[in-house]
């Protein structure tokens, strides 16, 4: 491979891996103070290309806005599933509410497709890019659309930013507190149960958010992440659960390793996410990042 | 000093219950041909033995696996491709139900060393990995058209293009599975291993080993859904690629909450439910997908116990 | 004694005729299986219901003989195999059903096919595009109407090719629709002195981001990037083509399937100038209109070509049985093979007896720009009309083994 169509292929698989980075930091985070894994992560990415498109259709809102909006609204409609639904579950095995969040996808899924159809009549919905960004940009060995390099630059401030608030700032320092040890940061006075819904709300939020960053490159349709989240658990599996900077990592090393295998042999690369991952197993079973089994 | 479950110490009136329900379920499904549609009765056997299959993991060894599809959906594609080749049915059966056994070794190797949501996480997407292979592999699952016109040449005199005939050879199928099931919960292996699931540092500390364990329930688990695939494939005579859906996977699961985990009986009843209210849905004006969603979440919800273990609950309490 | 014969023979060819007597429990049903909850309904779904009624009701207004007599059941096969195996089985068994018609998706419309060849009940495909129909799979029961994979390919690498479209770059998803699809295109352009650029490249299927494809193109400069994509990877294709801005660099677009709702989908600025061969469309001359008129008020939206197809095929179906004067199965095939007719949908239309490949007249189209569209809904130009014989695989090169 020449060091032109590497550095294309790079280039392509950062777009990826950012999508890759914000859904998995987003799970990271969810998982880190509530100890579940949200299977309907991939619908509310869904949700939230979704939004920004009706946002267009109803109110005329551009992608500025959207981009904003869209992602608070999932971050609003995740913390009212936390008070309502998730929380009843809490006790008991995490395995139900990964079943929950699993049955909450099959049913978000299938009511988007029900309004889309009804209400907009079309099963995949249009969007483009906003205005300043159309276009493409000369990189020199590559012409690549300006949308993209916003979307990858985007993405590296969003997961930093994360990552600074959680280990850097006294919220964080609460919610690594309550992570760890719910009963002890109780004594201090704070209610964890809050931060609990608050850290869900922000982790689907950012799911909401790589939606609305989607929507102009990608189909915006009910299924769109049904596949992504399956490619983002395993991921998640490489990188190990519950860090923050692993999965950031993780989420673009992987994006960019696919690209790249991708390039040598095309049909591999829906599946090559999955042959790091059996090696990632064979070699370190709680993944790159992860603690040992025993430390968690 | 030994880890003794209730399961190992049945009361009478638990043993009454539970022949009462075998008994129930037993003479059910030998007139269920009489009372729905043969094929759709065929459909209730294969799911229902995958449910008990996939109940023999999560509710007796506390692993979800969401990728059990791979396992069904290897063996049905084994069974259909065995069979346009010119095999027998047994050969076929037997062949198919293998074929899971052996993929299942590789999965569990890799999988068992984690529990959890991670066991879950990962045995999703080897099923994804299976349902990628299936696409490409197109002259063993013929690809998006799927596999159907084979041949299912009769044994023994039966003829197989009988639905009813073939509903009867499953039922014979699925009773053999059944029992495998039943007595390995019951077996002092099924013992150990609700032993590792309910404390497995004690279980540890008395001697076993929790990874062997799992293994072998995995084993045990995969080929009896291997079973339930070459059942299907046998009885519908068509396989396609939503056998390795991660859909699938996902329904095995609400399958066997609904009818009540642990119970193994429960899972055949939520198999039976399910399939029902899908056949109700192709000529209701309803969408598939947000009716089994709401279900899904109102059994996680409010009834994770499902309809035999509510049951078991009640008379219990009396 | 003669007068007397002649009389009985009279009596009941005039009551033939009256009850149309031979009718399996003295009806003809017709089973729409279709997609009626899936990514398909918008193509096919309530509509192709809708359709098969009307041609149900617009024949029995006709032929006063059959009035009440025929009825349409919808039945949702939920894109899944097994459930339309067992639902074509139990339409069959215990409705009585005696077409099953519409069927989208390859695999769904191979196993209903299948039940219908056992159980010896017409199978009329609209939605599923499988050769193997017509090809490894063709039995006597099933018919193939409206379009298939190769009609798609020859039709559109002929026209492109012809337009001057002579240097390609063509990307096809990696499984049996996409690799046949790809095959067929590269034959029909090197056949019209047509060039691919590069070897056309295999993609992932299901696939979102293409933009390694894309950026290839963008090197290689050919005037057409074909496209063997369908469903949401073509969304994704011909979203991204106008991102990375191929159009603007004068790299024509060239769609191996293209249906309505894909256009819908984008909105139709984003395929203006794309190139694709469809069967119909609803404003393409007068005898359209007016069928799209009455099934729009019928049905509040714009046919697709699909439900267009539903209604033809009943129509056609009804007519043979009628002709033949039973719905049993095997004279209605008697009927239909070799018999010809034109409606508003079939063009030209005559059905090939050897592997019962409907033939009829197909269309290239041009997507127009939005500024173009001179009424809603109005999104191509025709650009040519592919005739009968010429538009679907010739006989020598099918697979069919008739029985």
């Amino acid at each position: 491979m020449n060091t032109q169509l590497f550095l294309i292929q790079v280039f392509n698989g950062l777009v990826n891996g950012a999508f890759y980075a914000m859904l998995s930091l987003g799970l990271a985070v969810i998982f880190g103070m509530l100890r579940i894994v949200n299977f309907a992560h991939g619908a509310l990415y869904m949700l939230g290309a979704f939004t920004a498109f009706a946002l267009g259709q109803a109110f005329g809102l551009g992608f500025w806005p959207a981009l904003i909006i869209a992602p608070i609204l999932v971050g609003l409609l995740g913390a009212v599933l936390e008070r309502t639904l998730l929380s009843r579950l809490y006790g008991l095995e995490p395995s139900y509410n990964l079943l929950l969040t699993f049955g909450l996808t099959l049913l978000t899924q299938d009511l988007v497709k029900q309004v889309m159809l009804s209400r907009f009549a079309v099963s995949s919905a249009p969007y483009s890019p906003p205005a300043a960004l159309s276009g493409v940009v000369n990189l020199g060995f590559v012409v690549f659309p300006k949308y993209r390099l916003f979307v990858i630059a985007l993405s590296l401030v969003v997961c930093m930013l994360t990552w600074f608030v959680i280990e850097k700032t006294r919220v964080g320092s609460i919610i690594r507190a309550s992570t760890e040890n719910p009963g002890v940061t109780r004594a201090f006075g704070i209610d964890v149960g809050k931060w609990v819904t608050g850290v869900f709300a922000v982790g689907v939020g950012l799911a909401g958010l790589a939606g609305v960053l989607a929507a102009p490159i990608y189909s915006v349709e009910p299924y769109m992440g049904a596949e992504l989240i399956i490619t983002t658990f395993a991921v998640v599996v490489i990188g190990g659960l519950g860090s923050i900077l692993g999965s950031v990592i993780t989420g673009f090393a992987v994006g960019v390793l696919a690209a790249v295998g991708a390039a040598f042999y095309p049909p591999i690369a829906n599946t090559l996410v999955f042959i790091l991952m059996f090696v990632v197993l064979l070699v370190r079973p709680s993944g790159l990042f992860g603690l040992p089994e025993g430390a968690r | 000093m030994t880890v003794i479950p209730r399961a190992a110490t049945p009361t009478d009136r638990e043993r009454t219950t539970r022949a009462v329900w075998l008994a129930g379920l037993g003479l059910l499904l030998l007139i269920l041909p009489k009372l729905i549609y043969p094929v759709l009765a065929l459909d209730i056997l294969a799911w229902g033995l995958f449910a008990v299959a996939f109940d023999l993991l999560f509710g007796f060894s506390g692993l979800l696996s969401f990728g059990h599809a791979a396992f069904w959906g290897s063996s049905a594609y084994v069974t259909a491709s065995l069979l346009s080749h010119g095999q027998s049915v047994p050969v076929a059966l037997l062949g198919g139900t293998l074929s899971a056994l052996a993929l299942a070794v590789p999965v569990a190797f890799l999988s068992v060393r984690s529990s959890g949501i991670y066991f879950s996480m990962i045995t999703l997407a080897f099923a994804q990995m299976i349902s990628f292979l299936a696409l490409q592999w197109t002259d063993l699952t013929g690809g998006e058209n799927g596999l159907q016109g084979f041949d299912r040449p009769s044994v023994l005199g039966l003829d197989f293009s009988n639905s009813t005939t073939r509903y009867y050879v499953c039922l014979l199928l699925f009773a053999v599975g059944f029992a495998v099931a039943w007595r390995t919960v019951r077996s002092p292996f099924g013992r150990a291993q609700q032993a590792v699931r309910d404390n497995e540092p004690r279980a540890q500390s008395i001697g076993y080993d929790p990874q062997r364990f799992k293994f072998t329930a995995f084993l045990i688990s995969a080929t009896l859904a291997g079973l339930a695939g070459s059942m299907y494939t046998f009885g519908h005579g068509v396989v396609s690629l939503e056998v390795v859906n991660w859909r699938t996977s996902g329904e095995v699961v609400m399958m066997t909450l609904l009818g009540g985990t642990t119970t193994l009986v429960g899972p055949v009843i939520g198999a039976g439910l399910v399939l029902l209210l899908r056949d109700q849905l192709t000529t209701a004006n309803l969408p598939v997908g947000i009716v089994t969603g709401i279900v899904f979440v109102l059994v996680v919800l409010f009834f994770r116990r499902g309809v035999v273990g509510t049951v078991q609950h009640w008379t219990r309490r009396k | 004694m003669k007068i007397k014969t002649l009389t009985a023979l009279l009596i009941t060819t005039a009551l033939s005729a009256a009850h149309a007597q031979t009718l399996s429990d003295n009806a003809v049903k017709i089973g729409v299986l279709t997609d009626l909850s899936g990514v398909y309904s918008e193509l096919s779904g309530q509509g192709s219901v809708k359709a098969a009624q009307m041609a149900a009701d617009d024949f029995m207004k006709a032929n006063k003989a059959y009035a009440g007599k025929v009825s349409v059941t919808g039945v949702d096969h939920q894109n899944k195999a097994d459930v339309a195996s067992n639902k074509a089985a139990e339409m069959i068994d215990r409705q009585n059903v005696d077409m099953m018609v519409d069927m989208p998706t390859s695999s769904t419309a191979l196993a209903a096919t299948e039940i219908g060849r056992q159980k010896k009940v017409i199978s009329m495909v609209v939605t599923g595009g499988t050769t193997a129909l017509t090809n490894e799979k063709c039995n006597k029961y099933t018919f193939h109407y409206a379009y298939d994979n190769y009609m798609l390919a020859n039709g559109t690498g002929t026209a492109i090719t012809k337009r001057g479209g002579s240097s390609w770059y063509i990307i096809y998803p990696n499984y049996a629709f996409g690799q046949d699809l790809n095959r067929q295109m590269t034959a029909a352009v090197q056949e019209n002195g047509g060039k691919l650029v590069a070897p056309s490249d295999a993609t992932p299927f299901p696939n979102t981001d293409f933009s390694t494809y894309l950026l290839k193109a963008q090197s290689l400069k050919p005037k057409i990037f074909g496209t063997m994509q369908a469903g949401n990877d073509l969304v994704n294709v011909v979203k991204q083509y106008n991102e990375f801005g191929l159009k603007k660099q004068g790299i024509g677009l060239g769609i191996g399937l293209l249906f309505e709702t894909d256009v819908a989908a984008l909105g139709q600025d984003a395929y203006a100038g794309a190139l694709a061969t469809v069967p119909w469309f609803w404003n393409f001359d007068a005898r359209s209109r007016v069928w799209a008129a009455k099934f729009e008020k019928a049905f509040g939206k714009k046919p697709t070509w699909a439900q267009a197809g539903v209604y033809s095929a009943t129509t056609t179906y009804l007519n043979a049985v009628m002709r033949a004067k039973t719905d049993n199965s095997d004279a209605v095939v008697k009927e239909l093979e070799g018999s010809s007719f034109d409606d508003f949908f079939a063009r030209h239309a005559s059905i090939r007896p050897q592997d019962h490949r409907v033939l009829l007249d197909v269309h290239t189209v041009m997507v127009k720009a939005k500024a173009d569209a001179k009424e809603p809904g109005d999104i191509y130009t025709r650009l040519s009309t592919i005739p009968a014989a010429k538009a679907f695989m010739p006989l020598a090169e099918s697979k069919c083994k008739m029985q």
